[in-house]
């Protein structure tokens, strides 16, 4: 699938899910590690719901891999940033003259906690949801449609902006221009590869815009769709309980910092 | 009955002096094929925008006269209603994927699902469509790793697949090679043949000669002649205007300059040159009878 997508393609039960149902849950998931207390709450959720729903997904190894590589480096700057810049007294350790702090150590784990969480919940969700259906759901679902296409074409350009862009590049090399080297070259070699890649994508814009008019992107009939998105009644049950988990949360939140 | 129905159309696009088309008069019946040639800079694109709606309701500017399409005026009726009528394929396929589908087959069924076609009828409109543009096999690739040629037959089928009523295209071949060409033009011949109108603004003149019913030469925004392509595309008028000619017309022409063509008309297709040499080189009885078809092949 030529697309800037994360998307895995698997026969499995998450990935048979509704596109609504796993956006809601995993904004339930992502609300319950905001407003849980806890230092540890937000790996719990991790290692008990989302490493589980991965594995019933078939994509444990893929997405393991995504998660592991997207916070290791987040996690040490995370760790080294907050343990030494943040906190007064209370130190770890210290290495020469650098000292680490418990406070910063610790703001840093909850944080990291709640941000695995929300990051491994989205690699999931993108990981087991084709865009062009979450796309279809949202528009079933009363969605503007304009709103949807653009998610779903941003997803398939980015690529081929991408080599659009080498090939300017490779195209203005062959003209002489030079693009590597120090700083300064580079800057002078970023505008003629720019300007193409701007205009260019104007042009585009215009015909594109004209090609999905002439097919009647603008037209006032009721869509119909050639993907259908199976539905169940527990799916929908399921879907408006995590919304008012969700809202609870939130809710209780709210309240409790209001009270203390 | 003329299905398309241009009168006194002029028209400026937004921020130009000079009119793109000018005094444009063109009727063109229903199930008619009908060519637009001309140079780059003619006005051809701007013509097929004109009758698509996209002229002046997507580019603006200024338009005087009537365009008129199964009897709608494009100024009394909205885009979204007139593409319903007239399709539109132009030159570059790439721009012309939607973007927003991972198959060929949902490509193609990107604009039914817009005017809300039924889902079985949808996947038989399709399957009919790909059939007869001879894309049957492409239909599970993404549309963004075919050829240019391949995506500009995506391009057309996922018109085609509307049912417009006029069809009008914009260089629609102009990424292919020849056998692909051929093809193309067989499809719209057979479109034409099944009582779809369609223009054609087109480069190769020798497919032209071969499957259009008329031929519109535009020049400067302007319909410099139209007729018959035997009559059209050999006229002394495209000369030295930067008008695409038929290598058999160009030969002939020659060959008539120095005493080697007998017939008055010049030719525009492989067979009418090589009965008219036939005749000119052969002694004996072609000789003698210099008005005879000895091929069979009447005027």
């Amino acid at each position: 699938m030529n697309s800037f997508s994360m998307y895995a393609a698997r026969k499995s039960g998450l990935h048979n899910l509704h596109p609504l149902t796993k956006s809601t849950l995993a904004l339930c998931l992502a609300i319950a590690g905001l407003v849980l207390p806890g230092n540890w709450t937000g790996y719990f959720l991790v290692l008990c719901i989302v490493f589980p729903l991965a594995f019933w997904g078939k994509i444990f190894t893929r997405f393991s891999r995504s998660l592991w590589n997207v916070s290791l480096p987040l996690a040490i700057s995370l760790f080294l940033i907050q343990s030494i810049f943040w906190g007064e007294s209370e130190i770890l350790f210290t290495i020469g003259p650098i000292a680490f702090k418990e406070e910063g150590a610790r703001f840093a784990l909850i944080n990291m906690g709640r941000i695995l969480l929300v990051m491994s919940d989205f690699i999931l969700f993108a990981m087991s949801t084709r865009p062009d259906t979450l796309m279809i759901s949202l528009k079933q679902a009363g969605a503007p449609s304009g709103i949807a296409y653009i998610i779903v074409t941003t997803l398939q350009i980015i690529p081929r902006f991408q080599r659009k862009a080498s090939t300017i590049l490779d195209s203005q090399r062959s003209r002489g221009l030079e693009t590597e080297g120090n700083i300064l070259v580079r800057i002078r070699a970023f505008i003629p590869i720019i300007l193409p890649l701007v205009i260019g994508s104007l042009i585009e814009v215009e015909e594109r815009s004209i090609a999905i008019e002439a097919r009647g992107f603008n037209s006032n009939k009721k869509e119909t769709s050639l993907i259908e998105i199976p539905d169940t009644n527990t799916q929908s049950l399921l879907r408006r309980i995590f919304i008012i988990i969700s809202m609870l949360g939130i809710i209780a939140r709210i309240a409790w910092q209001l009270l203390i | 009955m003329a299905i398309v129905d241009l009168t006194n159309v002029t028209y400026k696009y937004p921020l130009t002096d000079s009119p793109a088309l000018q005094n444009i008069n063109l009727q063109v019946n229903e199930g008619e094929f009908v060519a637009v040639i001309g140079p780059n800079g003619a006005g051809k694109s701007t013509l097929c925008y004109a009758i698509a709606g996209f002229v002046p309701h997507f580019f603006k500017g200024e338009i005087t006269g009537t365009v008129e399409a199964a009897g709608i005026e494009s100024s009394k009726s909205s885009l979204h209603e007139w593409v319903l009528n007239v399709g539109l394929a132009f030159q570059n396929p790439f721009n012309q994927i939607s973007g927003a589908k991972y198959t060929v087959f949902e490509e193609l069924a990107f604009g039914l699902e817009n005017i809300g076609v039924p889902r079985d009828e949808m996947i038989a409109r399709v399957e009919d469509a790909m059939k007869l543009t001879g894309i049957s096999d492409l239909a599970d690739r993404s549309p963004y790793s075919l050829s240019g040629g391949q995506q500009q037959r995506v391009a057309l089928t996922s018109i085609l697949v509307m049912q417009p009523k006029v069809l009008v295209l914009d260089e629609p071949t102009s990424q292919m090679d020849p056998i692909g060409t051929r093809e193309v033009f067989g499809v719209i011949r057979t479109m034409a043949e099944k009582g779809m109108t369609v223009i054609l603004a087109e480069h190769k003149v020798e497919w032209i000669a071969e499957f259009a019913d008329r031929v519109i030469a535009l020049h400067d925004g302007k319909i410099l002649l139209e007729g018959k392509p035997q009559e059209a595309l050999t006229s002394d008028l495209l000369l030295g205007k930067g008008f695409g000619v038929s290598r058999y017309t160009s030969v002939a022409r020659k060959a008539k300059e120095l005493g080697l063509w007998k017939k008055e008309k010049l030719p525009i297709t492989l067979d009418e040159a090589v009965e008219g040499f036939a005749r000119a080189l052969t002694p004996g009885p072609f000789a003698k009878h210099p008005d005879g078809a000895p091929t069979g092949r009447g005027e």
